[in-house]
């Protein structure tokens, strides 16, 4: 009978998740774009990111480990669930491939660079995310650039050293041509 | 350090499987068709003489010895020619493959990533059922959702989760007879191995020395799940070791020990995320009632100023008493390491040689340092290291913010790849990778469950990578022969009393050499990276070699979702 409840009450949460989730983020859409497909470079898709790494970043956003003029107001005020329910909502969502176009030579450079920097032992084949580690997958050009700069400069370091080591020996190049080929994995 | 965040939703959950309402069971035709039609009852007699037994394949590496070798020659060097591919399993699910299928009585066990679960007709490959793990809402785990396998006792299967659970399944059915949580994934816990059963008692280790985890190998009871003792690979005492200044073999760690003396003076509490992770089977020694494993690497895996100490006892082989967890001895092979050039291949028990020239029961591992180490049983002394058997460069040079050059890369050597040993020609068969690697340092304070590399390291793409199969003669240490491969390798070997040696590519071909010389015998292309561990078994009198080729997230070798069956 416990079971049986319980069952009950897990599948609710879930649910709730999800629709909660969704009006809350009625406010993100602005940016985001619908359903968190992005249009505009600056600002991520969030559609199919990992729930995992969604709810991460706006802890930290919240706790000041991550920075951004925008985000830092809109996180003031979000609660723990607030954030599990945002994250699982954009987790759920289908991402649309972005109007992105591209060069297939710096495009093979890229592919090149990340097999070298063993990119895919933590974001899976085809960059396509797992748990804390984001997609990247189809992500915005522009913002690809801007978050391999920040790791690289340490204006973004709420990444364990990970990424900012990876980024340290990027020449500018190579951070087009890994964007290049990222954002062309539609 | 934030276990109370899912605690709702992970309550519900695990009532909710405990009542096995939580997973999914697939099958054909409706739910009698869906199971083993027969019983399966697997003995502690039977798991205790697996070494021996023709017939089913009963451990991950075979036995309690772990040497992975089969004791039938049906299928050997003079006619492995011949062999051919009898089916082709195919799963649901298209990402990295790792299982060892258990074969009993002519029924096959097979996992996927993600730990989905089928029972299969191991001769005609017909599925009889399909289960699916309900994962948790966290999963945290490093180099890919993999699975290695099940193991088995009496009609019961068990299975170690991505989201760090425990759970029995029913073996003739696939329905879910208990689940245990056996740590927080919120804090980087999870489960890819196979465990071990002996008797009573599931054995399992843990991962995430790549999160800041505190690691151990737990016991838990076959019928109840309930935890019966712990070990703790990170003591909270005494972690900093002997100070240690060369490795186990001599050479210098270039450690700055005033410094790490100083630091330790100031903080000792980091041994609560230290790492030590337990990736591979334990052996067991039944008659000493010994358990003995490998520790990983300390965390962060690059970054060692605030991991002050020997970091004891990550990077080592341990021995603890099967019926109380209680430590027996350890030997560690790189002391506070920085390079996460650590311990994962699983010991495996035989009888070697001492200095004297005297039988002696032993214990060896291979290393992705390159070397294998083979230890007196007893006591854990080192009776001898294998020469090298890769290139080793600049050993031990200090990771540097730009990068620092060393070989091996961080890969090994020799990874999670069990190896295999054949008591006929005494020789250990180790799958080696050889890829040259920066070493990068970067500071990082603990990030609280996620990825805590302290650093990176990454290829140099003017330098070729490739692999080895390396032959090492356990009495002597020395390479008796050596076959080289394209790519990195990273899988198992198997070896079998027809003189041959087992084991797959990167690039899809599944290959028999000749244990005696390293011979290219026979191969197969399986189509996707051939990365999973092969096992051999009979059934009716006739012999099969069986292999996973789902390729690898680690080295990203290409994906597939098969497992192939061969016979002559």
């Amino acid at each position: 009978m416990m079971g049986v409840l319980a069952l009950v009450l897990a599948a609710r949460v879930q649910a709730q998740d999800v629709e909660a989730g969704g009006k809350k983020a009625e406010v993100c859409a602005a940016c985001h774009g619908a359903n968190g497909n992005s249009q505009t470079p600056t600002f991520p898709v969030l559609a199919g990111q990992t729930a995992r790494y969604l709810s991460l970043q706006l802890r930290d956003f919240k706790e000041g480990r991550r920075k951004d003029p925008n985000m830092d107001p809109i996180v003031a005020n979000l609660s723990r669930q607030d954030i599990y329910d945002l994250a699982a909502f954009f987790a759920a969502q289908k991402p649309i491939p972005t109007a992105f176009k591209q060069d297939d030579s710096k495009a093979a450079a890229g592919k090149a660079k990340a097999d070298e920097t063993l990119c895919t032992m933590c974001h899976l084949g085809g960059f396509a995310g797992q748990n804390e580690i984001p997609r990247v997958a189809g992500q915005h050009y522009e913002y690809i650039v801007k978050q391999l700069n920040d790791f690289k400069a340490k204006r973004r370091t709420n990444d364990a050293g990970n990424m900012t080591s990876v980024a340290r020996t990027l020449s500018e190049q190579d951070i087009e041509n890994l964007a290049q080929y990222i954002a062309g994995l539609q | 350090m934030n276990s109370m965040k899912f605690g709702l939703v992970l309550m519900c959950a695990l009532s909710a499987n405990a009542y096995g309402q939580g997973a999914e069971i697939q099958g054909g035709m409706g739910a009698a068709a869906n199971e083993v039609p027969k019983t399966i009852a697997v003995t502690q007699t039977q798991l205790s003489a697996a070494a021996r037994d023709a017939q089913n394949w009963l451990h991950t590496n075979g036995s309690y010895d772990q040497t992975r070798y089969f004791p039938g020659a049906q299928i050997n060097a003079q006619n492995v020619a011949g062999l051919k591919a009898v089916f082709a399993f195919q799963t649901e699910v298209m990402e990295s493959m790792e299982t060892a299928p258990i074969v009993v009585d002519g029924v096959m066990y097979l996992t996927t990533s993600y730990n989905h679960v089928y029972a299969v007709d191991a001769v005609t490959g017909k599925q009889f059922w399909h289960y699916k793990h309900k994962m948790g809402p966290v999963t945290t785990f490093c180099c890919g959702p993999n699975n290695r396998g099940v193991a088995i006792s009496g009609g019961k299967l068990f299975m170690g989760t991505l989201d760090a659970k425990l759970v029995a399944l029913d073996a003739r059915t696939g329905k879910l007879l208990w689940e245990t949580e056996i740590a927080d994934p919120e804090k980087g816990y999870s489960e890819t191995m196979a465990p071990t059963v002996i008797e009573n008692k599931v054995l399992i280790g843990t991962n995430g020395g790549e999160y800041g985890i505190c690691g151990f190998v737990k016991a838990f009871d076959t019928d109840s799940g309930k935890l019966l003792w712990t070990f703790n690979t990170i003591p909270e005492k005494g972690n900093e070791g002997v100070w240690a200044v060369n490795d186990a073999t001599g050479r210098n760690l270039h450690r700055d020990i005033a410094a790490e003396k100083a630091a330790l003076e100031k903080d000792s509490s980091f041994y609560q995320t230290l790492g030590g992770g337990v990736w591979m089977n334990p052996a067991i020694d039944a008659r000493t009632r010994t358990v003995f494993f490998v520790v990983g690497n300390p965390s962060p895996d690059l970054y060692g100023a605030e991991r002050p100490g020997d970091n004891l006892y990550t990077d080592s082989m341990v021995a603890v008493d099967l019926d109380s967890g209680a430590y027996k001895w350890h030997f560690q092979y790189i002391a506070h390491d920085v390079w996460d050039l650590d311990a994962v291949s699983p010991p495996i028990l035989l009888d070697v040689k001492d200095k004297s020239g005297r039988m002696v029961p032993a214990v060896m591992h291979g290393g992705k340092t390159g070397h294998i180490y083979v230890h007196r049983r007893d006591n854990g002394e080192l009776i001898r290291f294998s020469e090298a058997m890769i290139p080793q460069e600049n050993m031990w040079v200090l990771p540097t913010p730009d990068g620092a050059r060393m070989l091996p890369g961080a890969n090994g050597g020799v990874e999670w790849s069990p190896m295999a040993f054949n008591p006929n020609t005494r020789l250990a068969y180790a799958l080696n990778l050889h890829q040259p690697m920066t070493y990068h340092v970067e500071a990082a304070t603990y990030p609280g469950g996620k990825l805590w590399l302290g650093g990176a390291f990454k290829t140099i793409p003017s330098e070729k990578q490739w692999g080895r199969v390396a032959a090492v003669n356990v009495d002597t240490g020395k390479v008796a022969w050596k076959y080289d491969t394209e790519q990195p390798l990273i899988g198992g070997a198997l070896t079998t009393a027809g003189n041959l040696v087992f084991f797959g590519e990167g690039n899809g071909l599944f290959k028999a050499l000749d244990a005696r010389n390293g011979k290219l015998l026979w191969h197969f292309q399986c189509g996707a990276g051939a990365n999973a561990m092969p096992v051999s078994y009979s059934v009716r009198g006739k012999q099969y070699v069986a292999m996973g080729c789902g390729g690898n997230t680690q080295l990203d070798f290409k994906r597939g979702n098969s497992l192939f069956v061969f016979a002559l």
